[in-house]
């Protein structure tokens, strides 16, 4: 028999202060939380308030059409006598200067504000698609070698290790590794060493020569590659291991080779997972601007990459002179450096007086910088969400 | 028994293995293992969990290969003759004339023709019309031909488990193989899709010969014409079912048919 309760409630709790503490955990962590979205949605609206007007017009179309097709420019501000500021550039400025006469106040310039970002834009998806192209191969080749071939013992932690202190190296490390080791010393083929080659191999037909290839797409796209190779590596291998290991066992069984079983029963299923992952590559590549400062971008360009001055062909050129010519334009784009959007927002925030239209271009970049980044993480969601209803097991 | 009568001569076991141990690391799983397999027959290997059946069984077509560490220590396995770790053994070789059905049904999530393509695929095999031909004949071997040979581009992973399991064995036998080892193939089957792989099994022996690992004695009665008895990693006794399950000569297999294992 139990002693006789005190009261009629047998499950009365105690009264240690454990529900108090308990309410104060609860609150505690909450308030964590809460914090964490309140910061979230603080940015996000920051950057819609000033940035939007920049980039969206209330009339037809409704976007800033100049301000995503246009190089940066030099922005001239000319104050008349009634004191109207006419927002113009460098062409304009001497137009409205020649209507007023003398019958000015004042002019101001502002570098880099005028015109729009398609520089940078189109900067920013060329050191994309080099970056994700070189880190899928050899972060995609490395996962496989890492989760299917190499045995389990030192030289794999040792590996592991060294991914890991990837993944911990601060970007501007990344970019002075690209400065020395792409933007001069990376071997090239050219008829004639320069005088800084570091080491040339003389072919005969055309030498190899370890001279770097300056600031470029190519220099910054693989500096970069090397900054999100950590994150493709982890994602890829997660993705192979998540395959299951019947899959393996059944294909060696039928007798497949390592590679055959790799080709055809785990790849496939590992692809999708892989590609949506490097999605989130992409936004980390699209955002680096130390990686990409020694090795890539200008702060001001007035050409894009392939409006190259080549030499014009003679009338009756040949279709493969024609040919030829493209191929080279095509690859003169990757050879070319380039504005990306990190490192103009950091020219127009840290570079240039501050004033009012020098803010409106910042907060137009960084609006257009945030969507084109979080419309990147969206459709990682969505494809991930997609392909996971299409392949299971 | 189902002893097959077109068989006259007695031609020399299929799978030898002799006086074999295998370790994992330094830890021995095996003790000198002495088992011949007959063309044609169904052998079944019984034992508790844990005494080594499955890592016999996966010894036979070098499954183990693929855990680092594991190895035959001692004595040899021959299939069809041949020593299996000679030098000049071609693994997927072996793997194409020994095949496997695991204890879980794993198709792989493509279409029912491509599973059942996959092993001659990976061995070249590109011609249509052949590649047509095993498919209808592995299926038809499984029982399955008439189900499915409508949707044979249906995803594998829409069949239910017993098909699955059944599909998997066609994708075994597809590229023809001497012996066919089953681990446990009915362990994660409801009775009815049991019973049918095990009236497979009867229909296999006919072209195949099948080792089969089962947890379950009164299935080894039913599909088998040899059994082995397995405990602690050595073989306890070897005999044709009947006798091993009616007469057994140890006290150990006894006990352990009995159900009262100590």
């Amino acid at each position: 028999m139990n002693s006789t309760p005190t009261n009629d409630n047998p499950f009365a709790g105690d009264s240690s202060g454990i529900q108090q503490r308990e309410t104060a955990a609860r609150w505690g962590l909450r308030v964590g939380s809460y914090i964490v979205v309140l910061i979230t949605v603080a940015i996000m609206l920051h950057i819609f308030v000033k940035g939007a007007p920049v980039v969206f017009r209330s009339q037809w179309p409704f976007v800033n059409t100049q301000f995503l097709t246009e190089l940066p420019a030099t922005l001239h501000v000319i104050e008349d006598q009634q004191g109207n500021h006419i927002e113009t550039d460098v062409n304009g400025a001497d137009a409205v200067k020649k209507k007023l006469g003398d019958h000015f106040r004042a002019e101001k310039t502002i570098s880099y504000s005028g015109g729009g970002i398609l520089g940078p834009i189109v900067g920013t998806a060329l050191l994309v698609i080099v970056s994700v192209g070189v880190a899928l191969f050899l972060g995609v080749a490395c996962a496989i070698y890492l989760s299917e071939y190499a045995k389990h013992g030192k030289f794999l932690e040792m590996v592991r290790l060294a991914i890991l202190n990837l993944a911990g190296v601060p970007s501007v490390v990344f970019g002075l590794f690209g400065l020395g080791a792409f933007v001069l010393t990376a071997p090239r083929f050219v008829g004639v060493p320069a005088e800084r080659s570091v080491f040339a191999i003389p072919l005969g037909f055309t030498t190899i020569s370890f001279e770097g290839w300056d600031t470029c797409v190519l220099s910054g796209g693989f500096t970069l590659a090397f900054v999100i190779l950590p994150v493709i590596i982890t994602a890829s291998e997660q993705c192979l291991q998540a395959v299951p290991q019947g899959f393996r066992e059944t294909s060696m069984a039928l007798g497949a080779t390592r590679w055959q079983t790799i080709r055809y029963s785990v790849l496939p299923f590992a692809t999708p997972g892989i590609l949506t992952s490097s999605i989130l590559g992409i936004a980390r590549a699209a955002g680096e601007t130390a990686p990409i400062m020694f090795t890539a971008a200008l702060a001001f360009k007035d050409k894009l990459p392939w409006q190259k001055d080549l030499p014009p062909l003679p009338a009756d050129a040949s279709i493969f002179a024609h040919w030829e010519q493209s191929v080279s334009r095509f690859l003169g784009i990757f050879t070319e450096s380039v504005q990306a959007l990190p490192y103009h927002i950091y020219t127009l925030a840290a570079k240039i007086p501050q004033n009012e239209y020098a803010e409106r271009a910042q907060y137009g970049s960084v609006f257009v910088f945030l969507v084109l980044v979080a419309s990147l993480a969206a459709s990682s969601v969505l494809l991930r969400k997609r392909l996971r209803a299409k392949y299971r097991w | 028994m189902s002893a097959d009568p077109t068989v006259k001569t007695t031609p020399p076991p299929v799978v030898q293995v002799r006086d074999m141990d295998f370790c994992y690391g330094t830890s021995k799983a095996l003790f000198d293992i002495n088992l011949q397999v007959e063309y044609h027959r169904v052998t079944a290997l019984i034992g508790p969990s844990g005494c080594g059946k499955s890592t016999l069984l996966r010894c036979i077509n070098r499954m183990n290969d693929r855990v680092p560490s594991a190895r035959v220590t001692k004595g040899e396995v021959l299939v069809k003759g041949k020593n299996i770790h000679d030098a000049d053994v071609d693994l997927t070789q072996l793997r194409k004339q020994v095949g496997m059905v695991f204890q879980k049904s794993n198709p792989f999530p493509k279409s029912i023709y491509e599973n059942v393509a996959y092993g001659l695929r990976i061995h070249g095999e590109k011609n249509k019309n052949a590649l047509d031909e095993a498919v209808e004949r592995s299926l038809t071997h499984a029982a399955l031909w008439e189900e499915l040979k409508d949707r044979l581009q249906a995803n594998a992973l829409a069949l239910s488990g017993g098909q699955q399991q059944r599909l998997c064995i066609a994708r075994a036998i597809a590229t023809v193989p001497d012996v066919l080892l089953m681990d446990e193939p009915c362990s994660a089957l409801d009775p009815i899709s049991t019973l049918k792989i095990e009236e497979l099994m009867h229909q296999l022996a006919k072209e195949f010969t099948v080792v089969i690992v089962t947890h379950n004695m009164q299935q080894a009665v039913r599909v088998s014409d040899y059994t082995a008895f397995l405990h602690l990693g050595k073989l306890v006794e070897f005999a044709p079912t009947e006798e091993l399950f009616t007469n057994p000569r140890e006290k150990l297999t006894e006990a352990y048919l009995r159900g009262t294992f100590s």
